[in-house]
């Protein structure tokens, strides 16, 4: 082989280059969550005990516990889930089982769901703070927050149930529309539990939209640090003490940080559940097939 | 044996199913719609009094003053705009960088976890980004430029370019694993070095999904809130330099609307629907390329 | 003769601007196998498709024409009730298809379906397995997903699945052709079991198993771009003295 070598040389300086770019840049990135994950434990460590998950937020945040804002932040994910995931596996088995691919109407409601996927979170704050704490009476109440966390991951849940609906095998609906299976019952009892996997997987991701979300909660479900005792109170989120202890709090920093490393180490947990479901199933689906 | 029972009663049970879904799926579509409806209903006060004109040609922002009312909203709009920019900027050439490492040059093991440790990043919480930005970035920067005010446009420029590099990292590596195999073997075969054909083929071939992922960072940190609010200084202001203080419009919202009434909610709505209507556009420009890329597909 | 399970009469299947099939007349003769050959692409299996309403499925999609059941029912009429006619009309289609479910829930979904009762479906359930020989070889794991079978194993599930509603007619394209040879016997002889007992169409490329089990047989040709009817009659008037140039052709070339 006729190699000119006066030609090759820049390019391997620049193919070396470009290596030396690309690895500084990935170390970087490495770097800098690590970066990131270890001030969180150095600052948030020290505080976090038992005492911490269990106690009253005293001081406005600087001493006690977080009890309370995890219970709200449960009840606020629970309304989330409990309007989002029927609304928007309902929505995308609409759009990919009962109307006609491509017709106005299935364009438009999916047109609808892209533009509220884009729409920015303290935008949906106020939304809900005019639709459902004024207009529905609802108030600054755990309820509001929650539902409107559901808007917001609503796209979410459309997109990825779709594509699971439009993943599956091509040949189960002839095989269930060969045995005169009403559509109620392909839906529901074939495609619905074959496409669970990746229902699941989105409604994961969801539950980690939502528990990172602080902007749409602050004028919606409130900045109460009292154990809320029902839906319709108000209920501050992990993420809005975290806001509020670094903004408004003197000396806030700390009991901030362990706030922030209890959210971390649950978005940490929730997202990574959700990378091992899908590649569970990625396995379990390619050696089945 | 018994069969065809209800048969029709399986059509009627459908027509439920088939109403009840489409229920479902108009609410869901006309959520935005809601959404637009309520954001109008709430700027109307403002846009009746015609305070629009007020947002772009009056040179301050103090809406609560009694003397002198002013409403103009250029500072924070140039505010969002520079920090936007200037996190696409930082966060862009480290992403692309580590996705072409990633692509063409990492071994599989290494690569694995580079993946593996971007997904796991854009899960975290901006809040968590913005308090660490205020612990760790301003103390950095005070340190650099000592007598500036810390919180600055530099700050939440870089505060907001890690938080979207992950999306462009994630985004970049996806355009360039779509490139051909085919392509690469085309350039193989005229003897290409590895780093002609990642600058003269993949790049090039790439450079529509590269772009989508920009666009979409800058909607992401267009309508970010929480990693600005903490760490830009939230003065409304046209900043001199890197290390002044800003106020991006997300954070005007996120800061007036707990006390503000009447008159000045409104013009936080309109606010609101500015940063609706940029966003939008952006997001909206990336679906008009899909489209025109690949007319066939769209609908649903 | 004079008892047909199917009566088709002008019946025309096209995609959007592509006509697939024009003006068929054939009559499906009951109880007996009528096979339907030739080339590919020629729209057997859109007429298979077409009587029982499969060609729903296809966005696009429209058929001419009237097809009538042996009591009369029209299939083509909109008011049809496309689910009845799809239990009375049964369809074995190519690749096996098992539901990714137990073999278990392959039956009781539409049997429950269907209406039968809870209790009856155990019975049935047995009934058919023995009748497709697979009762032996599985009535043990019948929790296990059904896609654990082998492929031979899954089509004979999905023709006991077929069986299971007692459709008057079951329409099979191409059963075997994913099969292997042994295999392929084996679910060759069990279409053949069948005869009297329901009406069998099938759709079949391998020209020697037509002629061993059919009793009727239809062949197809694509002319002017739309598959049509070239020549019908009984089989081994078919076979062995066919009329229409290019069917004697497509015979004889496969004979050789
Ligand atoms: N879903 C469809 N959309 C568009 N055209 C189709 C569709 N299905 C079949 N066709 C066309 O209709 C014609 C007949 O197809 P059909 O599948 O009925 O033929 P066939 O005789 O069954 O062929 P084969 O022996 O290969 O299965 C072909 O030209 C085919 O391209
Ligand atoms: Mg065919």
């Amino acid at each position: 082989m006729i190699t000119h070598p006066i030609r090759r040389s820049p390019s391997k300086g620049l193919d070396l280059a470009i290596a030396l770019a690309g690895a500084f840049a990935a170390l970087l990135s490495f770097f800098l969550f690590g970066w990131l994950v270890w001030d969180l434990v150095r600052l948030g460590l020290p505080k976090l005990s038992w005492s911490f998950f269990s106690g009253e937020v005293e001081d406005a945040g600087r001493g006690g516990g977080i009890a309370p804002i995890l219970v709200s932040t449960l009840g606020i994910l629970a309304c989330c889930l409990g309007l989002a995931i029927p609304l928007g596996t309902g929505c995308a088995i609409w759009l990919s089982e009962f109307v006609r691919r491509g017709s106005a109407w299935a364009r438009l409601v999916a047109s609808g769901v892209d533009l509220l996927a884009g729409v920015p979170s303290i935008v949906f704050g106020l939304f809900g703070m005019v639709f459902f704490a004024q207009t529905l009476g609802l108030g600054f109440s755990i309820l509001s927050g929650g539902l409107t966390l559901a808007c917001m991951i609503l796209p979410l849940l459309v997109r990825t149930t779709l594509t699971a609906l439009e993943s599956l095998p091509a040949d189960l609906r002839p095989a269930a529309a060969g045995l005169g299976l009403s559509k109620t019952t392909t839906t529901f009892r074939l495609l619905l539990p074959a496409a669970l996997p990746g229902i699941v997987i989105g409604i994961t991701l969801g539950v980690g939209r939502a528990l990172s979300e602080t902007a749409a909660l602050l004028f919606t479900s409130g900045y109460s640090t009292r154990m809320p005792e029902s839906f319709s109170d108000s209920g501050r989120a992990l993420s809005v003490h975290i806001y509020d202890l670094a903004l408004n709090v003197a000396n806030g920093s700390a009991m901030a940080s362990s706030s922030a490393l209890v959210l971390l180490a649950l978005i940490l947990l929730v997202n990574s559940a959700a990378v091992a479901l899908s590649e569970h199933w990625l396995r379990r689906r390619s050696s089945a097939s | 044996m018994a069969s065809s029972r209800n048969i029709s009663l399986s059509r009627c049970v459908d027509r439920v199913t088939g109403g009840v879904l489409a229920l479902f799926a108009l609410v869901s579509g006309g959520t935005v719609l809601l959404l637009l409806w309520n954001l109008f209903a709430g700027a109307w006060p403002a846009i009746e009094a015609g305070r629009l004109g007020a947002f772009f040609t009056d040179a301050k922002w103090q809406p609560g003053s009694q003397r002198d009312p002013q409403f103009g909203m250029v500072t924070m709009l140039a505010g969002s705009a520079l920090v936007t920019v200037l996190a696409v900027a930082l966060a862009l050439p480290v992403g692309l960088a580590s996705a072409i490492f990633h692509r063409f040059y990492a071994p599989p093991l290494l690569a694995r976890w580079n993946r593996r440790i971007m997904e796991l990043l854009i899960g975290v919480p901006s809040v968590i980004f913005g308090f660490w930005g205020l612990m760790v970035v301003v103390p950095a920067i005070l340190r650099i430029a000592p007598g500036t005010p810390g919180q600055s446009l530099l700050a939440g420029g870089v505060v907001l370019a890690l938080m979207i590099l992950p999306l462009i990292a994630l985004t970049s590596q996806a355009a360039l694993q779509a490139v051909p195999s085919s392509l690469l073997q085309a350039a193989a075969g005229l003897g290409l070095g590895r780093a002609r054909t990642i600058v003269s083929v993949a790049l090039p071939a790439a450079r529509g999904g590269i772009t989508t992922g920009v666009f979409l960072g800058l909607a992401r940190a267009l309508g970010e809130t929480m990693a600005v609010v903490l760490v830009c200084g939230n003065i409304p202001q046209i900043p001199g330099s890197l290390f002044d203080p800003i106020r991006p419009i997300t954070s005007t919202i996120a800061l007036e609307m707990g006390y503000a009434t009447a008159s000045h909610k409104a013009l936080l709505f309109c606010a609101g629907l500015v940063l609706m209507l940029c966003t939008a556009l952006l997001v909206g420009w990336i679906s008009f390329r899909k489209n025109a890329a690949n007319p066939g597909i769209g609908g649903a | 003769m004079n008892a047909a399970a199917l009566h088709i009469s002008g019946l025309s299947v096209s995609y959007r601007d592509l006509t697939a099939l024009r003006e068929v007349d054939l009559a499906i003769p009951e109880g007996q196998i009528t096979a339907l050959i030739g080339p590919s692409g020629c729209g057997k299996s859109s007429f298979l498709h077409a009587l029982n309403r499969l060609t729903d499925l296809v966005p696009g999609c429209r058929v001419s024409g009237s097809i009538r059941l042996a009591d009369g029912t029209e299939v083509t009429d909109p008011q049809t009730d496309v689910l009845a006619l799809r239990r009375r009309v049964g369809i074995v289609f190519q690749r096996p298809n098992p539901f990714p479910q137990s073999i278990r829930r392959n039956f009781e979904i539409p049997l429950k379906e269907h209406g039968w009762a809870k209790s009856d479906i155990p019975d049935r359930i047995e009934t058919v397995l023995r009748e497709v020989g697979l009762w032996k070889e599985i009535s043990d794991r019948l929790h296990q997903n059904a896609s654990t079978l082998s492929g031979g194993q899954q089509q004979r599930l999905c023709l006991a699945r077929a069986l299971a509603l007692e459709p008057e007619v079951i329409l099979f394209d191409e059963p075997c052709s994913a099969l292997d040879p042994l295999a392929s016997g084996v679910v060759e002889d069990l279409i053949l079991s069948l005869r009297e007992k329901v009406t069998v169409v099938i759709v079949t490329h391998h020209l020697a198993q037509a002629r061993r089990i059919a009793d009727h047989a239809a062949v197809f040709w694509t002319r002017d771009g739309a598959g049509t009817l070239v020549e019908q009659g009984p089989a081994e008037r078919v076979f062995s003295s066919p009329q229409d140039p290019d069917a004697i052709l497509y015979l004889n070339g496969a004979r050789g």
